[in-house]
């Protein structure tokens, strides 16, 4: 009788609640650079004033005043800034190709005039690949910066900053794969309170997205190629390999030679997977910084969820995590194609008023330049607000209640299963790739979870969902109808 | 004229400074019925096939060497003519069961495809040119590369193609017969005056970049009166100093930056010493780079040997023909040396000190503040 009393208030609720207004969720505006910048962004994030700082490629730091729409000079001549971490309104750290540099306005006339060496206590060959990220504060002030493995496509100069290991690369002219012949090329590292930077986590290509939620969780981007089936997401912790080789050569009391010529199997067994792959051609081919949501709601429904820049496409990933096992793994589902938005979606900073500022680039690959805003409309999104793993299959929660007769049929959800190779080799072909059958669909009272049994549910694949045409109770079609979530761990009973 | 264009490619290293050389043979030296035509197609950076047109005959054998000599995969469909964009649309709409197809969309427009190739990777695809002439589009189709990354097989008895700058059927960017690494990132390279920033660098200004004769973590600093220098922050040292312009940078920021900075001028000075400065009587062990402060647009260095701290602002001198380093070592605890030598292209004048065999020696309080005029030695 309480569960009827309770079906029906819940249903005299949502008979009167009103429909929500339909339209996009989302918009994309341009923000317009001065004339003569060359707007390759290469850092993005907002001051305390409210104030954008940006650098870009050819040195530049400079401020943008979101009301104004003023562009000011902050710094210049900076090699290939990368990454910043605003101090405060007239100081900021930026991430460049020799050091990490503290930019500081010591006079108050509103530029830089000091341009201090807070770390450069790592290598570099003159590589045009040995691109360095972040830093990203953890709650303690530790910053953490990802260093790029130099690329096989580019040489070693005469005259290079560091201890040289040719152990790290693979061949006598390391033009085979990418390789790691300085101190710590294809590390994540660790700048401690006291100035000095350690060598935290291993094993990475081409990190360019590097993040600390707020349980210092690291979470760190990386994008396909050698030894890179697909593009990933890592969860990093201290002393872990993550998989690209190169950099083993710099662990410490690494006694076991040229880590290229390590068995296949070995290295396997030492590498801990991605939490999430991006599936390559299919979701993103070279995902950049990831932001979490902690707008508090100004950005839309997904508050405490991860948003990943993809730079081949004009899109915005987003990534659900969860934890299983105590370990996180998760799905991805692209956020928003285009509307507007540009390809070379390289940096994303959240404004103070939610709004999602994305900074691109190109840099010689596939992507754009300029700056552009994602602003949430209000309008309430149709989308998968959550994808979890049950001991059977996956629990899919919506944003909004969605029509039963639909949502109730399997059919509308096709199910497909693969992996990629640990290899070598550049990027991976999809492995065993098969359909899974939905077995049963469930739906909750409140028409918005479905929960749905698979025929087959297996670890060690991506399970990528291709939805069918769900609507919202009030008719609208979901956003985004693929979802592909990473199993690395099974629900153990 | 009728001609075959051959392209050959004479260094085989990758994304190298790869030479090409597009030779026009005459029709007479190859037979046209029972020859085979090869092409080598490379790529290049900013998404572009080496090759960017070629003509063959009708019916003659085709044999096409894809070496993807970028740092991304790339597969080539030759397509029926006029059917480039829509073959990309279609690839574009395979979306989740692109990567299992290669990209390759199901239609009869597709006559040939090299599948996707990585990087380093190679593909050779053999076959009959049509029997029908017409302007054959290739494409790469891989994600995203489609609307940049195409080129045209001329298929035409005559051999005859239109102008270069008039070919529409090539992408515009390649349309002035240079292949442009910076293809759409840099703006528009034909306009004139080329505006590098959004403001009009005046002397005093610094770039970090890579350049010659000095370490990865460089610093160009041009100076008025064009006179312009390199202080290395990885070694802590003034390493060159030139006269006549500054830098060009062009290389250097097109594509991927796997190039150097070129300098603009002659340089007159260049360190033959390590590192020059030695406090006390012991060489220095630890050189450590602090970084630098503005003064008046000028750059103070400041670095530590052994964990003294030396300040170094870099002037040019009044007459232009020379440079000033003024040094401070406010809190050296004992005398300091200066090593200078005399193959450095300079004559060096300091302001305090006793210079003995080309070591200038400084008591503790004369090295709190002294400066070194280098002036360009006048050739015989």
């Amino acid at each position: 009788m309480k569960g009827v009393f309770f079906a029906l208030s819940i249903s005299l609720l949502m008979a009167c609640s009103p429909a929500p207004e339909s339209g996009e969720a989302y918009m994309v505006e341009n923000i317009k650079t001065p004339k003569g910048l060359a707007s390759q962004v290469g850092a993005l994030e907002f001051l305390p004033n409210g104030k954008l700082i940006a650098a870009f490629t050819r040195g530049e730091v400079m401020t943008y005043d979101t009301i104004t729409k003023e562009w000011h000079l902050f710094a210049e001549g900076l090699h290939d800034p990368l990454g910043i971490h605003v101090v405060d309104n007239d100081e900021v750290l930026v991430m460049q190709l020799p050091e990490l540099t503290r930019l500081k306005d010591t006079d108050g006339d509103g530029v830089a005039d000091l341009y201090e060496n807070v770390t450069d206590a790592f290598g570099i060959t003159g590589n045009y690949h040995e691109f360095n990220y972040g830093p990203e504060m953890d709650s303690r002030g530790n910053f953490y910066i990802a260093l790029n493995s130099s690329s096989s496509g580019g040489k070693m100069r005469d005259e290079v900053r560091g201890t040289i290991n040719l152990d790290g690369r693979d061949g006598t002219t390391g033009n085979r794969q990418m390789f790691s012949t300085v101190p710590y090329r294809g590390w994540v590292t660790k700048l401690t309170k006291d100035g000095t930077l350690h060598p935290f986590a291993v094993g990475f290509r081409s990190p360019n997205g590097i993040v600390v939620d707020g349980a210092d969780n690291l979470f760190v981007t990386d994008n396909q190629g050698d030894w890179v089936g697909t593009s990933s997401l890592f969860h990093v912790e201290p002393g872990k390999f993550y998989g690209h080789p190169g950099g083993l050569v710099w662990t410490s009391g690494w006694s076991r030679g040229n880590p290229f010529r390590l068995p296949l199997d070995t290295l396997d067994s030492m590498r801990t997977p991605p939490v999430v792959y991006f599936p390559h051609g299919i979701m993103a081919n070279s995902p950049s910084q990831p932001v979490f949501d902690y707008t508090d709601g100004k950005f839309g429904p997904f508050e405490g969820q991860l948003f990943v820049g993809e730079m081949n496409r004009g899109r915005i990933v987003r990534v659900m995590l969860e934890k299983v096992n105590g370990k996180f793994q998760g799905a991805c589902t692209p956020f928003l194609d285009s509307l507007g938005l540009r390809k070379g979606n390289s940096r994303l900073a959240f404004a103070p008023d939610g709004s999602l500022w994305v900074g691109q680039n190109a840099h010689g690959w596939l992507g754009d330049v300029g700056i552009q805003r994602i602003v949430f409309t209000g309008k309430q999104p149709v989308d998968v607000y959550t994808m979890r793993l049950t001991s059977d299959g996956f629990e899919l929660t919506f944003t909004q209640p969605i029509q039963d007769t639909a949502a109730l049929n399997p059919d509308n959800y096709q199910f497909a299963r693969y992996y990629y190779l640990y290899h070598q080799k550049y990027g991976s072909p999809q492995q065993e790739l098969e359909r899974i059958r939905v077995t049963d669909v469930k739906l909750s009272r409140n028409r918005k979870t479905v929960t749905l049994q698979l025929a087959s549910l297996k670890p060690g694949f991506i399970y990528e969902l291709n939805l069918g045409d769900l609507r919202s109770k009030w008719g609208q079609p979901i956003r985004s109808g693929l979802v592909c979530y990473t199993v690395n761990e099974l629900i153990k009973d | 004229m009728r001609q075959i264009q051959v392209v050959m490619r004479t260094s085989v290293k990758r994304l190298g400074v790869a030479a090409w050389f597009t030779l026009a043979i005459g029709t007479s030296v190859f037979s046209q019925t029972d020859s085979t035509t090869t092409i080598k197609m490379g790529v290049l950076p900013g998404l572009q096939f080496s090759v960017v047109r070629f003509t063959v005959k009708p019916g003659d054998q085709v044999k096409l060497l894809l070496d993807n000599t970028d740092d991304m995969s790339h597969n080539l469909l030759i397509v029926k003519p006029g059917t480039r964009e829509k073959v990309v649309a279609l690839a574009n709409n395979l979306g989740e069961a692109g990567p299992a197809a290669g990209y390759i969309p199901e239609t009869r427009d597709v006559l040939w495809a090299i599948p996707v190739t990585a990087p380093e990777e190679s593909r050779t695809l053999v076959f009959k040119a049509p029997n029908e002439e017409g302007v054959y589009p290739y494409v790469c189709t891989y994600p995203g590369h489609g609307t940049m990354m195409f080129g045209a097989m001329y298929v035409s008895v005559s051999g005859e193609m239109p102008q270069l700058a008039e070919d529409l059927n090539i992408p515009e960017s390649r349309r002035d017969g240079k292949t442009d690494e910076s293809a759409g990132h840099l703006g528009h390279a034909n306009e004139k005056p080329v505006m590098l920033h959004p403001y009009t660098p005046v002397p005093p200004y610094h770039y970090r970049v890579f350049i010659a004769g000095a370490s990865p973590a460089a610093i160009a600093v041009a100076l008025p009166h064009n006179v312009s220098y390199c202080w290395d922050a990885g070694t802590s040292t003034l390493r060159f100093a030139w006269m006549g312009g500054f830098l060009d940078n062009a290389d250097l920021w097109k594509g991927k930056g796997d190039a150097e900075s070129k300098i603009v001028g002659e340089v007159f000075f260049r360190s033959k010493i390590d590192f020059p400065i030695q406090i006390g009587n012991k060489a220095p062990v630890r050189i450590a780079y602090k970084g630098y402060r503005m003064k008046d647009r000028y750059l103070e260095f400041h670095y530590q040997v052994d964990g003294t701290d030396v300040y170094e602002l870099i002037r040019e001198t009044t007459d232009g023909k020379g440079i000033e380093r003024n040094f401070r070592i406010p809190d050296a605890p004992t005398r300091v040396t200066f090593r200078s030598s005399p193959y450095e292209g300079v004559m060096y004048i300091a302001s305090k000190g006793v210079w003995k065999h080309h070591v200038l020696q400084l008591t503790a309080n004369e090295a709190r503040a002294f400066t070194l005029t280098l002036t360009k030695t006048e050739k015989q």
